[in-house]
């Protein structure tokens, strides 16, 4: 079985085998500054290359992002196209320390550059556009899921009404009338900052320029070029995360690695 | 039979596959709408054409015209946000919700108002850019409320019992039917004559003949409602001043109440109970205490958005004190956030730690407090002042024990009519160590004075001195000290289980920033001595004197008044208008007014008084349900509840009086006004429809958070699904008052309700008729009344649906700006007046009374069980019973070892279990410390018991270190037994029900009685009267 990030699943789930929301982990977090990204290393030739920076130090995990996107894009019950992962991580046991801290990591398709999911679609249905969106066409998809497994990022999964991948589009049928993806237009904490990132005036640009080396993304090590960025985002959460899943299916977390909060 | 999930999904032609997953309303719902199943596009799916498209080079905005966008209010809270809903003209099927970008609710950097709807929709767009600071957001749960609009769970057309009370069985009546019972009455159920509304409206007559102050038999018809969610004037309007009836009350008691009667206590007004703010914007350092900041409260986005900028781009940093880790701290910020374990119930120990070092380490604020009066405050550059260097008589003997000394008292002329008046100064000390008034006082008086004259020397040589060393005066600030004192430092870290350096080192940063620091608190607070508490709270701001400073504790903007004798029409008062009197049945009213206490006093033993007393409380909902069941003060004929819930909100309510509350014998006829069958209103004999959120009207005030004059406005902004009454207007509480008046002739109603300015009659007789007037009074009040909508507004909001009845009901130079109101969603002040302008450190709009260091009322009076007076200020007091004995004299620790306490979710209110969210949070586990789990051998996913003196509840368990020690966090809105969780059958025809929405426990349903009330109410604040539901005693074990 794939070892699965228990926050990060961006699936389709009944109640009984469900996203787990809030996953314990029990490790202080880094405050050391890391190697980091400065602005989108490939700009496209093309008119647009839309990406999107999401500022983990605004987010206040309302899940505003994740109703709203789950309305604007009329999804089966309990598929989610983009969610906040809530983690609590033990911080220290020493009497008069903060005992432990929420961090909040909001997730959807991060539109490679280069995507895990593409190559290995046999249908050509998962496809880049030349805008940088990473989309599906739902018509030539057969729902073989290879893509699914490719992806590092949990992003895709099943749609259950069309039995075909669905992901996040970054609602390009609204960015194509001028509008913001519906998860950036109701961010209460002003966390998803969304833009060209070929047009050097954009707030997305003038944003990853004022934040230069503390800009991050997640799994660089697997190469695939993201466009979406992150500020606040800990070396810890850029890969799995492990911990021990801790709401809602906690029979489930054999498959998580775990760090330990028995005994504790 | 139950009616399975899978059987209304078959119903609607679909395979039942499709659904094997968990069919929430939503589905079920978009799914019976969509029969053909269209795959949609092929790459956006499903996604509805966007609501109107923005051009790139030029910004302008072409609509959709199938959809249609309107700015109204949310109520998927009790914020009440403005929101802009975009819904399909064809269906009226509501497609989603975000933020309405002129409300400082919504958006971060509102637009002004006169924008046009046109541009404000350029504004949220990408055009520019503009759309991510122009945003205007809806939380997680504004998105997903709308899903109730659709609901099979509405009531939407009259409902009579039909079977026993709370049988759950009904039968749809007419409109006409509903009216005509509940005011005439009858044998209705078959079980014995009920009296009518009509019959109930007896003005005159005593309802106890021994004790005429309970007022009249009307008063026997009570109304308990929610919150004011902007429709509340009229309801009060019918039942208090045309109906009569004294007894009108909120859910404050059971809800955030604490931290209101202490607030109240500091601001001097115990019944209003003002409150304040944290300045986050502009802030350094603020306190959190019990209110978790971005993770719930209100008003609940504007808070986390303030907060979200201010932690990660200004200069602020916060600590949040909760025994529960909420989303309130990101580790993100590092050190910009923090949270602080505390023990429930025991916020008293560390405030009262803060202030003891404060007081020690001269870091209150000397010269601020010493300012006696508002003059020689600002003299000294100080926009408030308290009574700190007031005088209070502490003599035990005296009668006006725990009072402020007043000129009165010590020979200062004032007429007898006018004793213990607004004209009977208050007195103070000077630095010359006279008595002085203190309102007259040109200097700084003394605070921390080391002598106290024993002598009063009138000016003017005929007059002799006064003795006053018998009167034991102390300044409000030395009585404070005294509290602080009590206890050491290791006392109150023991007592809150914060250490010591953590108190010290908080006070130490809570007095290091000037002005720029505040404390506040909320919902946290209600524990057994929640009122100290908050008063503590709320007193720090008033050690460092940061009140209507810019970057302090600041008071909200306020409304632009829809009622009111406004400048186009009277709303307020009417011919034939009724003052209710009497007492209400809440006993919020001193014991030694009563007619008990005349007989007990002259018996030899005033006290105790039968049951407990709150002279200092406002309406109390908590203690309604016992007091009307047991006939103290005295029993209810009717009883109405509009939107409200008190048996799965009040903790311990539903056990004690359920029984009771379904035999007719106690309370002869019940009448809901509501959306939905709850866990209260199922014991109603009739349902009457209520409307729901965006088909709903309202002029509606932020409760408070906003600095700026703010009214948002709610109209139907689609066509409403209730019933129609025979008029043809939706049945809603507008419609059902209206009637009401009509069939029982009331005043304030009718052809001739209401006035305009200029003394003419015009009509009641719809909701329009009442909230067009409003919206006349808040668009001329102020200098200049505000512009009007044009052609391309009405189109382009979708408020040209109301244009015939704007220009039908209001004079031809209101309605277009009434309808520039709705266009735009409300009125608002602009943002960038939060500051005097001419004090630009400042806040405008000022709290301009004195601040209350000291609470005569309170300290001067009674517990009406144990005769003890009340302590006047904040100080540590462990929790306790309404006769004053500590919880634990009950309840050992040995015994019930753990505490329970309440935090709010991020995602749900008390009733959005029935959404999207659920799917998200479906239950409740509760939260233990990993060493208390491991004494209790428990780990995640057991199933853990957790026992109360009120009860007893299983449920999953979570450990980590998110929560005190010692403690179990339990998340508010689970634990559901109506809402769709129970079958009711209407006609005969079951409804559907969802076998998922009664997950997770409610803390409520394991809430204590009272022991020392023979365990006849619930327990609740002692002065404050509010529920009690952090820190309940508790024992677990693995189940």
């Amino acid at each position: 079985m794939k070892k699965t990030d228990p926050g990060a699943m961006l699936t389709c789930s009944s109640r009984r085998t469900f996203i787990r929301e809030l996953s314990v982990l029990t490790f202080a977090l880094a405050t050391a500054p890391l190697p980091a990204l400065g602005a989108p290393s490939t700009i496209s030739s093309a008119k647009n290359t839309w990406a999107m920076l999401v500022d983990i130090r605004r987010c206040i995990g309302c899940q505003a992002c994740t109703i709203s996107c789950f309305q604007e894009n009329a999804m089966p019950e309990g598929c989610f196209r983009t969610l906040v992962a809530a983690y609590s991580i033990r911080l220290s046991e020493q009497p008069g320390m903060q005992p432990a801290g929420t961090y909040l990591l909001p997730r959807l398709c991060n539109h490679c550059d280069k995507p895990a999911c593409v190559s290995v679609c046999p249908t050509g249905a998962t496809f880049k556009r030349e805008d940088g969106i990473v989309v599906v066409n739902n018509r030539r998809c057969v729902g073989c899921a290879y893509c699914i497994q490719a992806c590092p990022y949990d992003a895709r999964f099943i749609n259950p009404a069309t039995n075909t991948t669905d992901k996040c589009t970054f609602c390009v049928h609204r960015i194509q009338a001028g509008l913001l993806p519906a998860c950036v237009e109701t961010c209460v904490g002003g966390a998803r900052i969304f833009g060209d990132a070929n047009d050097q005036n954009s707030q997305l640009r003038q944003k990853l320029r004022q934040y230069q080396g503390q800009i991050r993304v997640l799994q660089p090590q697997m190469n695939t070029t993201p466009n979406v960025y992150y500020i606040g985002l800990d070396e810890r959460f850029q890969g799995k995360v492990e911990g021990m899943p801790a709401l809602w299916s906690p029979q489930r977390s054999e498959g998580a690695s775990h760090t330990g909060m028995k005994g504790a | 039979m139950k009616l399975s999930r899978r059987e209304i999904i078959a119903a609607c032609g679909l395979a039942a596959g499709a659904a094997g997953l968990s069919g929430t309303v939503g589905k079920i719902v978009r799914e019976c709408a969509s029969s053909d199943k269209a795959e949609g596009d092929k790459i956006s799916g499903l996604a509805p054409e966007p609501e109107f498209v923005v051009d790139k080079e030029t910004g302008d905005v072409s609509l959709n015209p199938g959809q249609q966008v309107s700015y109204t209010v949310c109520m998927g809270c009790t914020t009440l946000c403005g929101v802009r809903v975009r819904a399909d003209k064809a269906t009226g099927k509501i497609l989603r919700v975000a933020g309405n970008p002129y409300n400082p609710l919504s958006a971060a950097r509102p637009l002004a108002m006169e924008t046009s709807v046109k541009k404000s929709f350029a504004a949220l767009s990408r055009f520019q850019d503009m759309g991510l600071d122009g945003r205007a957001t809806a939380c997680g749960r504004g998105n997903a409320i709308m899903e109730y609009m659709d609901s099979p769970l509405r009531v939407l057309k009259p409902l009579k019992r039909s079977g026993p009370r709370n049988s759950g069985r009904w039968q749809e009546i007419s409109f006409e039917q509903l009216i005509k019972e509940l005011t005439t009455g009858g044998n209705l159920f078959n079980e014995g004559h009920v009296q009518g509304l009509a019959e109930l409206r007896d003005l005159q007559t005593p309802l106890d003949e021994n004790a005429p102050e309970f007022g009249p038999k009307v008063n026997q018809v009570g109304v308990l409602s929610s919150v004011n969610e902007g429709r509340e004037a009229l309801a009060v309007r019918f039942w208090n001043q045309a109906y009569g009836t004294q007894n009108f009350a909120r859910h404050g008691a059971y809800c955030g109440g604490s931290y209101r009667s202490g607030s109240g206590a500091l601001f001097g007004d115990l019944r209003r109970m003002p409150h304040g703010k944290p300045d986050i914007s502009n802030a350094e350092f603020v306190i959190f205490i019990g209110t978790a900041p971005g993770n719930a409260g209100n008003p609940f986005k504007r808070t986390g958005n303030l907060v979200a900028g201010a932690r990660s781009e200004g200069e602020l940093e916060y600590v949040v004190v909760d025994p529960v880790l909420t989303n309130a701290d990101n580790r993100a910020c590092n050190d910009r956030s923090r949270w602080v374990p505390i023990r429930p119930g025991t916020d008293g120990a560390l405030i009262m730690g803060m202030i003891r070092w404060m007081l020690e380490n001269n870091r209150v604020n000397i010269a601020y407090l010493s300012c006696p009066n508002q003059d020689v405050a600002k003299r000294s550059g100080e926009p408030s002042f308290t009574s700190a260097s007031w005088l209070v008589i502490t003599a035990d003997g005296h009668a006006r024990c725990g009072r402020y000394l007043r000129g009165s008292d010590i020979g200062i002329g004032i007429p007898d009519d006018k004793r213990y008046s607004g004209a009977d100064p208050y007195m103070a000390l000077d630095a010359n160590g006279q008595l002085v008034i203190a309102a007259a006082a040109v200097n700084p008086a003394q605070i921390l004075p080391l002598q106290m004259p024993v002598q009063y020397i009138p000016q003017g040589e005929d007059k002799q001195p006064v003795d006053i060393a018998d009167m034991k005066l102390k300044t409000a600030l030395q009585l404070l000290h005294e509290a602080a004192f009590r206890h050491s430092l290791d006392e109150y870290s023991d007592a809150c289980g914060i250490p010591k350096d953590i108190i010290t080192g908080l006070a130490r940063k809570f007095t290091d920033h000037g002005r720029k620091a505040s404390a506040v608190a909320h919902g946290g607070m209600m524990s057994g001595n929640g009122f100290y508490n908050a008063y503590g709270v709320v007193t720090l701001n008033a050690l460092i004197g940061n009140v209507n400073w810019k970057g302090g504790f600041v008071m909200n903007g306020g409304p632009f008044k829809d009622v009111g004798n406004g400048p186009q029409y009277n709303l307020t008062s009417f011919e034939g208008q009724v003052k209710p009197r009497g007492m209400p049945i809440g006993r919020n009213v001193a014991f030694e007014r009563t007619s008990e206490f005349k007989r007990t006093k002259a018996e030899g033993k005033p006290y105790p008084a039968r049951d407990a007393w709150f002279p200092n409380a406002p309406a109390l909902s908590t203690e309604w349900l016992p007091a009307m069941l047991r006939g103290y003060p005295y029993s209810l004929k009717a009883l109405i509840l509009w939107i409200c819930n008190p048996l799965y909100g009040v903790p311990g309510l539903s056990a004690l009086v359920k029984q009771d509350l379904a035999d007719p014998k106690k309370i002869p006829l019940i009448v809901s006004v509501d959306t939905m069958i709850n866990e209260s209103n199922a014991f109603a004999d009739y349902i009457v429809p209520d409307s729901l959120m965006y088909e709903c009207w309202g002029w509606i005030e932020p409760w408070n958070g906003v600095p700026t004059k703010t009214m948002s406005a709610r109209w139907p902004v689609i066509e409403p699904k209730m019933a129609k009454t025979p008029e043809g207007r939706p049945i809603s509480m507008e419609t059902f008052v209206i009637a009401l008046a009509k069939a029982m002739d009331l005043p304030g109603f009718g052809p001739k309700g209401l006035t305009d300015a200029q003394g003419n009659h015009v009509s009641l007789e719809c909701p329009e008729d009442w909230y067009f007037r409003g919206g006349a009074n808040i668009a001329f009040m102020g200098q200049k009344p505000i512009g009007d909508a044009t052609e391309e507004d009405l189109h382009y909001s979708g408020v040209h649906r109301m244009r015939e009845a704007l220009e039908s009901k209001l004079k031809p130079d209101e309605w277009r700006k009434v309808a520039f109101l709705y266009t735009r969603g409300g009125r608002f002040q602009p943002a960038d007046q939060a500051q005097d302008q001419s004090m630009p450190d400042w806040q405008t709009n000022r709290f301009n009374r004195v601040l209350w260091i000291w609470n005569e009322n309170v300290g001067s009076s009674l517990n009406s069980l144990s005769g003890a007076r009340f302590w006047g200020c904040a100080q540590w007091l462990p929790p306790g019973f309404a006769d004053g004995s500590a919880m634990r004299k009950h309840y050992p620790e040995k015994e019930w070892p753990m505490l329970l306490v309440s935090f709010k979710s991020p995602l749900h209110n008390a009733c959005s279990i029935a959404t999207s969210l659920g799917v998200l949070r479906p239950d409740n586990p509760m939260l233990l410390h990993p060493r208390d789990a491991a004494e209790y051998g428990l780990s995640i996913g057991d199933i853990m018991k957790v026992i109360t003196p009120g009860g007893t509840v299983q449920g999953k368990v979570i450990v980590h270190s998110g929560v005190m020690r010692g403690v179990v966090g339990i998340e508010h809105g689970y634990g559901h037994k109506e809402l769709g969780v129970r079958q009711h059958v209407i006609n005969g025809i079951a409804r559907p029900c969802r076998l998922d929405l009664p997950a997770g426990i409610n803390i409520n349903d394991i809430g204590l009685t009272d022991p020392s009330r023979g365990n006849q109410a619930v327990w609740v604040d002692g002065i404050a009267g509010s529920a009690v539901r952090n820190g309940l005693p508790a024992k677990i074990a693995r189940a």
